[in-house]
């Protein structure tokens, strides 16, 4: 285990921001800590990174305890923090170069590993701007770069892609590959079930300071009894006829969402010639009818009773 | 000391670019130079030919002071006294104890004080008085503007010598996770806080000290007052000034959790406040503070520099100077442990 995280307690005052948290991770893998704003993934990798005192628990890095004066783990290890956190007034290359420094003292080679930082997030042509002449996609591809530049074998990243364009964000999750690719071990945390769903191999999910669960993308779908939905726009249905549908086998729920019905299954092999036989009877006429597998929203839905999104 | 070295290069890079730094340690001072030489070059000139002054006939020290070109001394009687201070015959009486009374504040009445001091250190020391120079000119003909303007420029410089306050702050902030993202970062490196503090003050002096030089080049060549004729203790005093301000930033910095904007404001009310008191404003106010509350005068770091800059550049006097550094460096040195009491803890609570 690269770390490991046992019965983690913070306390602000009255509020329990982690609540015997637990954490194991394994060496390069890319594990998830997903979860809503404010559930406790910050709090969690600022307590791992001794930044934050804790009330309770166990922290080890490389099976060491983690304390604020443990250099030669944080030698081994990169942060790129939630917030952009670079000087204002260095600019691209002194602002990594400048972090790169801290952990790399040859010469040459951080200047290698500087080149290399930026061609990696793509900045090559904006290396003499300042960070507040960069777009907000740009300075997230700086805070990256100063966070990794140094290769480190354990990298935290805390919603990198927050407030990033499309370009930016798919450009920012290629690259996060590439670092496990090349051998770093990657906890990643995010609120975007699309994001953790695509990269990682081990998700978490937190709420109110605690791992509700943990798994493989298949292995928490595999947790909850919808294992099947099928989204259906009606061009008229009644009420009544709508709520018939739930007679159908293995139907387990029927939402309305705006226009669309939205049909959960559990287990069975027919359900979507099941519904269609149920429309053709009730000679019902749709715009629209597809199937999907549950997100890990249906899984948080399920597990808390509210959506990740909210 | 390469991991400090290189803290310096980029600290000061990151320090010198910022344009606030630049306005208020480099512009600010530079404008405040021109306003004052604007405001008040040539309205509070005063007479040197001659300073009346009134003593009784018994005045143990009246001789001497008789041989005092500067002074024109009036033998008066005690009845005449406060008519002739009211209607300005003389600016100031030395009673046979050697006490000042003066009806205003101004520089004659600061001379003439000064010229007191000197004449009872003299006798303390046992000095004989015929080894007492009687050519001493009190206010120096070296070409100075010998008006009030002089001492409004020392407490100017005293007040930007302290100027360290604003890199003070801004490097104790750098390190601090719970005040800036980049203290965040710092604090998740192998780099030793110390390394990154000691890189800050070094920077924040070199830098401050700097601006000081284009001051005095400014205030010497462009206005042509020429302020120093001790250079070594004037020097000193503007090195410890600096050194004073940076150590007040940093217990600014890393005493309380207010933005930046605040604690750069807190630091300029600190030091106009003592400016005020020291008399950058007016050198009346100086005057009048060191007859109502003298202490304010001897604890006021500002005040300390000032009056010292005053006494050896113009007055030529550098008794005592020690007295000043010794506070000053006791300042220093007490706000840079209590600063690092508050910086010494290495997790926070919340950020």
């Amino acid at each position: 285990m690269i770390v490991r995280v046992k019965n983690l307690v913070k306390r602000y005052k009255e509020l329990i921001a982690l609540d015997h948290f637990n954490m194991e991770v394994e060496e390069g893998e890319i594990l998830g800590l997903l979860g809503p704003n404010g559930c406790g993934k910050t709090t969690a990798i600022n307590c791992i990174l001794s930044l934050l005192s804790f009330d309770k628990g166990e922290i080890e890095i490389f099976e060491k305890k983690m304390t604020p004066n443990s250099y030669d783990i944080k030698k081994q290890i990169g942060v790129v923090p939630q917030e952009v956190s670079v000087f204002e007034n260095l600019t691209v290359r002194e602002n990594i170069d400048y972090f790169c420094g801290l952990y790399i003292e040859d010469k040459s080679l951080r200047k290698q590993y500087v080149e290399e930082a930026i061609e990696f997030v793509g900045l090559k042509d904006y290396i003499k701007f300042y960070p507040k002449k960069l777009s907000g996609g740009l300075k997230r591809r700086l805070n990256i770069a100063c966070g990794i530049a140094h290769k480190p074998k354990l990298i935290f990243l805390d919603e990198p892609t927050v407030a990033v364009d499309a370009q930016s964000r798919n450009f920012i999750l290629d690259g996060i590959k590439r670092l496990n690719q090349e051998g770093s071990t990657i906890i990643y945390t995010t609120h975007y079930l699309e994001e953790a769903e695509m990269l990682c191999k081990r998700i978490i999910i937190m709420d109110n300071g605690k791992n509700l669960v943990s798994g493989t993308n298949e292995e928490l779908k595999a947790m909850i009894t919808t294992t099947e939905k099928i989204v259906v726009g009606f061009s008229a249905i009644e009420d009544e006829k709508a709520q018939k549908i739930k007679s159908i086998p293995h139907v387990i729920d029927i939402e309305k969402k705006e226009d669309d019905y939205i049909i959960k299954f559990e287990n069975g092999l027919n359900n979507l010639s099941n519904l269609l036989e149920f429309i053709k009877e009730n000679k019902l006429a749709y715009t629209k009818l597809y199937s999907q597998l549950p997100t890990l929203n249906d899984v948080f839905l399920e597990l808390t009773g509210k959506e990740l999104r909210d | 000391m390469k991991n400090i070295f290189r803290n310096c290069i980029y600290q000061g890079k990151n320090r010198y670019r910022d344009k606030s730094f630049l306005f208020w340690t480099l512009i600010y001072p530079l404008i405040m130079a021109i306003f004052f030489y604007t405001a008040f070059n040539g309205l509070i000139d005063i007479e040197l030919e001659s300073i009346d002054i009134g003593i009784k006939s018994e005045n143990p020290i009246g001789f001497i002071l008789e041989e005092i070109e500067l002074l024109n001394v009036h033998k008066i009687s005690e009845d005449e006294i406060n008519e002739k201070l009211e209607n300005e015959e003389i600016q100031g009486f030395i009673d046979n104890d050697l006490n000042l009374l003066v009806s205003k504040s101004g520089i004659n009445q600061t001379i003439i004080k000064e010229i007191i001091d000197q004449i009872k250190q003299m006798g303390e020391l046992n000095v004989p008085i015929e080894k007492f120079d009687f050519t001493i000119d009190y206010v120096l003909d070296r070409n100075q503007k010998a008006d009030a303007i002089i001492i409004i420029f020392y407490s100017l410089i005293a007040m930007v010598s302290t100027y360290g306050i604003f890199p003070g702050i801004e490097t104790v902030s750098l390190i601090q996770a719970n005040l800036t993202n980049v203290g965040k970062r710092i604090n998740v490196t192998p780099l030793k806080k110390n390394d990154f503090l000691l890189a800050g003050v070094i920077v924040s002096l070199i830098l401050n000290l700097l601006s000081n030089g284009i001051l005095l080049i400014f205030i010497k060549y462009i206005l042509k007052i020429d302020l120093f004729t001790e250079i070594r203790y004037s020097a000193i005093f503007i090195i410890i000034g600096n050194l004073f301000g940076v150590a007040l930033g940093m217990l600014i910095g890393a005493s309380n959790k207010q933005s930046g904007n605040v604690k750069t404001i807190l630091g300029i009310m600190i030091t106009l406040v003592l400016s005020f008191f020291s008399g950058m404003m007016s050198p009346d106010i100086k005057i009048l503070v060191d007859k109502k509350i003298p202490l304010i005068g001897k604890i006021n770091p500002i005040s300390i520099i000032t009056d010292n800059l005053y006494k050896i550049n113009l007055l030529e006097n550098t008794q005592n100077v020690n007295q000043g550094i010794i506070i000053l460096s006791i300042y220093c040195i007490t706000l840079i442990f209590i600063s690092y009491g508050f910086l010494r803890r290495k997790t926070y609570d919340s950020i």
